[in-house]
């Protein structure tokens, strides 16, 4: 039978690269994503007595995480608030990928877009969002996991996740809208190439 | 199902983020899906919406972590174990 500290590495194993990728969001650098996930680890495994086996492992590290990013580092950071912030309208990207004309040039326009971005442009686009915003959108874009556990991750109402959630969705459509215009997707729309 | 129980393009629109996100009842997802299987726009706003957010989680997984990390916390842990507990 396998020791618990042998449990525990075969699990951190499977579950390290989603730590990172949460955690890197979170700190947005990454030696401070690589202390983050090693003291998380570290955590993790003095209170691996607790973790109850056959649940999400991931999950459980990744509250433990998030726990350590709100003692420790998020106080460091000097986050945009949200009233520095716009909404973006409903359905802002499909408005703004049909008016350019890219619903006639493609039957995926979504992918139009994205094929234009990088990894760094979208990391760069959910970092600049508020850290609220920012830690839901990481736990939601990197996991799969329903508002109900993001909620017991981030130790928040459901409902206040999901608003965070479609909010920040909308915000970071604006954002990959404007870098893939910066990347030549489209020319910007003028008002002499608007008119008929 | 009846008239009554179809609906509209604005209550499926309503909807359309907790869909995607499959956080409906499942009474709900399904009168969402039949909506998007009669409304042609309602289904292309809503494919659209599902590229954007698969598009994004494909690339922002592909973030490389450092190859020594899971190597440094297995010492970390090792020196963990043998420091007695205060």
């Amino acid at each position: 039978m396998p020791s618990s500290r042998e449990t525990f590495e075969q699990l951190l194993a499977a579950a390290l690269p989603s730590a990172f990728g949460v955690a890197i969001r979170f700190v947005r650098n990454r030696d401070d994503a690589e202390d983050l996930v090693q003291e998380a680890s570290l955590r993790a495994y003095r209170s691996f007595h607790t973790f109850t086996p056959g649940t999400n492992f991931r999950a459980w590290l990744l509250r433990i995480l998030t726990n350590l990013y709100y003692q420790k580092y998020r106080q460091r950071q000097r986050e945009p608030q949200l009233t520095e912030l716009e909404d973006a309208p409903d359905l802002y990207l499909y408005l703004q990928t049909r008016d350019a004309g890219l619903h006639q040039r493609s039957d995926d326009p979504a992918g139009l877009v994205l094929e234009r971005l990088s990894m760094d442009h979208i990391a760069g686009a959910i970092d600049a969002l508020p850290d609220d915003f920012r830690m839901v959108a990481a736990l939601y874009f990197i996991e799969e996991f329903s508002y109900e556990e993001i909620a017991g991750i981030v130790d928040v109402p459901i409902g206040t996740v999901r608003s965070r959630l479609h909010r920040g969705r909308k915000l970071l459509q604006k954002s990959l809208w404007q870098l893939a215009v910066d990347q030549g997707l489209v020319a910007p729309l003028t008002p002499e190439a608007a008119a008929p | 199902m009846s008239q009554l129980d179809q609906l509209t393009c604005q209550e499926t629109f309503r909807r359309l983020d907790d869909y995607v996100d499959r956080e409906l009842s499942a009474d709900e997802m399904q009168q969402v899906r039949e909506h998007l299987d009669r409304c042609e726009w309602c289904a292309s706003e809503y494919v659209f919406e599902e590229h954007v957010i698969q598009g994004v989680r494909e690339r922002i997984r592909q973030i490389t972590i450092p190859a020594d990390l899971l190597s440094r916390i297995s010492l970390a842990l090792d020196r963990e174990t043998v420091e007695p507990p205060r």
